[in-house]
């Protein structure tokens, strides 16, 4: 079958009302989903699977597909008003984001989240489409030795996130690299810090540490001293995003899209380590590095456009492996299979239809996501005028329930909480939140990855160099770690 | 945001509701705990019959995603809960059979839980890469004698854990833990990546897992562990190779309360499951993904686990393959 058969057979799927209508529907629930802190991307995605098994297949896997977009972009609009990530993909937008909003600009940001999202999909789905073949063979000679050498390398977007005092950044960073030990020990799976505890089995909740770092600490300032705000204009804005604005932060966007679509295309990284990466990138190249994290138009973008090109190409290692590459996509596979669809290479011969009326769809959805999107920015930025005596009380409701529905388990709000007053503490004390949460993030992937390339091995270390993967990561990591030195010396005696 | 606020109410006030005397049985929500996440093998068999099961009982079924450490938050959720039928468990043979066989620091143990049912059987198969060069259960063996072999799993105290090695011991591999290592990973889409990409020589799952695998010809199965043939599977049976104690080794999914879980409670479970089994709909969706629908009673169900679990603690206290601490 040629590819214009192919497309015709795939047009013919999806031409029905019925999958428009489905990918629509879609985008609008994982927007509102996306926005609601706590809620995640995910768990819209889980909530939306038990509806798509009486669908037809194509109908209801564009469904989830649009709950998935939709729900990474809404995770921007409370990170931007409220300092809530809405799903964890998010916490990067928060970075400047916030401060944008602040400065009584959330509609400039909000715009430039939803123009740099949909951008970022649209590279993304495109690569999806036309090197899905060649990125997933080059996804699968990722094992542990090579995710170690990334991971690794990974880790150095912490001196791009300390903001003043790279000191402050790498004590968070420990901080949250300790938290992450807790748990069952991969290799033994023995108890490492649970204390007798079995919550503390499964280590700490992802979603908790999140949102009690970033969102209790803001409330507990607002109690501790409620008149602080006032006086400082937060009225919102009438502010837009301009032409101008996309333009002068494109590259940024190009770049973090071009990350997302090589993370995500390997599996199990996931979108909030991209964001990070774009972010700190763009913060890199950028020559008001200093403006960065005090409410930068281009980080707002970057850090969307990273998590954003993520979305297609996560399904490149679904579609052409039958990988899932993360916790999304690993429903997203349940949904196939309930289905009796099998993905993977041989699913480009046997449903070449479903997979061609995928490619329609996804295009389209970047489409939708523009339209969805704008109305959503526009009902939500009047959030950003609600008085905060009024808006606190109804975010810290809001995260209560948010922790608590994503496992139904009720100590999870207590490590919110604690993880809160943490926060709290490091922010009175100027320590940075987000390397914190890098490591947090990476902290387990880096262990995990370095004891599986050991077993690998049988503790040989020369493994962690056994290929040109490896031999890349290394030297980008030495020549971050070079220019990191140098910055600081020069810094030095000007101080 | 006001959607939120109403759910928020409706949860209140269920959870008011939950302090009213039991009078017929089942007179509210029933909430099922599924300790495993959404979209894994568990949440979507325990969803699949969730249709049909919430018509036989005639009131409506939470389904609660609790997971963590193995199964092992959930478990613990459920073993402390009242033992009024109101809270019960989607237990899997993870979490329970394999993890209390290995674990010794297991909040849980076996008598914590009554169960009432067992509806799903998951037959498991080995598999290897085409690449590999190893074509048969023999190979394998040959392979692993020869050194350097490793396989894959979901994690420690996972099935696959285990499985690998049960397989290579019944194989006659005397030390199958030194003789093989043992790659843990994260999940079981991770485990199959592992052997994909070359990480790990082989690995031991449930066939579902390892059906689209085998259907591209990504992987290569070499052995079921059912007595009969799976469909798909081009493979011999653990019969065929005259290793029937393999036939143990098979992943399961039940429905369990608290231990001092009522009788009346339990042998209402025991009818609405025979109703529930019945429909046509569950019947084609599970098979679609290679499961074997095999009905157990309370009583069944309780000796069937019982009698894999000693199995399975036999093997770990022969191999020394408990985890303390």
């Amino acid at each position: 079958m040629s590819l214009f058969d192919s497309l015709i057979a795939g047009l013919s799927l999806v031409a029905s009302f019925e999958a428009f209508f489905a990918l629509f529907a879609g985008i609008c629930i994982g927007v509102v989903g996306g926005a609601i802190p706590g809620l995640s991307a995910t768990m819209a995605v889980a909530l939306t699977l038990p509806f798509t098994f009486s669908l037809q297949p194509i109908t209801g896997i564009l469904l989830l597909l649009g709950v998935y977009k939709g729900g990474i972009f809404g995770g921007s609009i409370p990170a931007i008003l409220i300092k809530t990530p809405g799903t964890p993909a998010s916490s990067a937008t928060i970075l400047d984001g916030f401060p944008l909003a602040e400065k009584g600009e959330a509609g400039r940001a909000l715009g430039m989240a939803l123009w740099a999202s949909c951008t970022a999909d649209l590279i993304s789905n495109l690569a999806l489409i036309l090197f899905a073949g060649w990125l997933a063979s080059f996804a699968l000679s990722f094992g542990p030795p090579e995710f170690f050498a990334l991971i690794l390398f990974s880790l150095t977007i912490i001196a791009g996130v300390s903001g003043e005092s790279l000191l402050r950044g790498a004590l968070s960073a420990m901080l949250g690299l300790l938290l992450a030990t807790v748990g069952l020990d991969l290799v033994y799976g023995t108890n490492r810090f649970t204390f007798g505890d079995p919550n503390m089995m499964g280590g700490l909740n992802f979603i908790a540490v999140l949102i009690g770092l970033f969102a209790i600490p803001e409330i507990i300032a607002m109690a501790w001293n409620p008149t602080a705000h006032l006086g400082k204009a937060r009225a919102l804005g009438k502010t837009k995003v301009t032409f101008a604005d996309y333009k002068r932060s494109f590259k940024s966007i190009v770049r973090g899209s071009l990350i997302g679509v090589f993370l995500g295309s390997i599996p199990g990284i996931g979108a909030a380590p991209s964001a990070f990466l774009s972010y700190s990138e763009a913060r890199r190249k950028s020559p008001n590095k200093e403006n960065f994290g005090k409410g930068e138009i281009e980080g707002v973008a970057a850090s969307e456009a990273g998590n954003n090109g993520v979305a297609g190409a996560t399904l490149i290692p679904l579609l052409a492996l039958g990988v899932p590459g993360d916790v999304i996509t690993a429903i997203i596979i349940g949904a196939f299979m309930i289905h009796g669809l099998q993905p993977g290479p041989m699913m480009f011969v046997l449903n070449v239809d479903i997979i061609y009326g995928l490619f329609i769809g996804l295009i389209v959805s970047s489409v939708f996501l523009f339209i969805v999107g704008s109305v959503a920015i526009k009902g939500f930025k009047f959030v950003a005028d609600v008085p905060k005596r009024i808006l606190m009380p109804a975010v810290l409701v809001l995260c209560i329930y948010g922790v608590f529905a994503v496992n139904n388990n009720i100590f999870d709000v207590g490590v919110m909480f604690v993880m809160g007053w943490v926060g709290y503490v490091m922010m009175r004390h100027h320590v940075p939140a987000a390397p914190f949460l890098i490591a947090f993030i990476l902290g387990p992937l880096l262990e995990d990855n370095f004891r599986q390339a050991m077993l690998m091995s049988g503790s040989d270390p020369m493994i962690l160099l056994r290929g040109p993967i490896t031999w890349f990561f290394w030297a980008l990591t030495v020549i971050t770690i070079v220019a990191i030195i140098r910055g600081i010396a020069r810094k030095a005696p000007a101080t | 945001m006001k959607k939120t606020t109403l759910t928020a109410t409706i949860l209140l006030g269920a959870a008011f509701g939950a302090t009213a005397a039991l009078a017929e049985y089942p007179e509210r929500a029933i909430n099922m705990v599924i300790p495993y996440g959404a979209g894994g093998a568990t949440d979507i068999s325990a969803r699949t019959i969730a249709e049909p099961l919430g018509d036989a009982v005639g009131q409506p079924l939470i389904m609660a995603n609790v997971t963590g450490a193995g199964g092992a938050t959930g478990s613990v959720a459920v073993q402390n809960a009242k033992a009024d039928g109101y809270t019960m468990l989607f237990a899997r043979v993870g979490s329970h059979s394999v993890n209390p066989a290995m674990k010794a620091t297991l909040p849980y143990t076996l008598d914590d839980f009554r169960f009432v049912t067992v509806y799903e059987i998951n037959p498991v198969a080995c598999a290897v890469t085409p690449a590999s060069g190893i074509n048969s259960m023999d190979d394998l063996v040959a392979k692993v004698n020869e050194g350097g072999v490793s396989y894959s799993s979901s994690g420690v105290g996972s099935l696959l854990h285990l499985a690998g090695a049960m397989v290579l011991k019944e194989f006659g591999v005397e030390d199958p833990l030194t003789a093989a290592t043992h790659i843990p990973q994260k999940g079981g889409g991770a485990a199959a990546t592992a052997v994909l990409n070359g990480t790990a020589t082989f690995l031991c799952t449930n066939s579902s897992a390892l059906a689209s695998f085998v259907a591209n010809g990504q992987l290569k199965p070499l052995m079921v562990t059912t007595p009969e043939p799976v469909v798909g599977f081009d493979a011999p049976t653990a019969n065929d190779l005259g290793k029937e104690k393999l036939n143990k080794l098979v992943g399961w999914t039940g429905i369990a309360g608290p231990d001092d879980l009522p009788d009346d409670v339990a042998a209402k479970w025991g009818e609405w499951m025979a109703t529930a089994t019945q429909d046509a709909k569950f019947n084609e969706t599970m098979s679609a993904r290679g499961s074997v629908i095999e009905l157990m009673n309370p009583v069944d169900a309780n000796a069937f686990i019982q009698g894999q679990f000693e199995i399975f603690r036999d093997l770990v206290d022969e191999l020394g393959m408990r985890i303390e601490g």
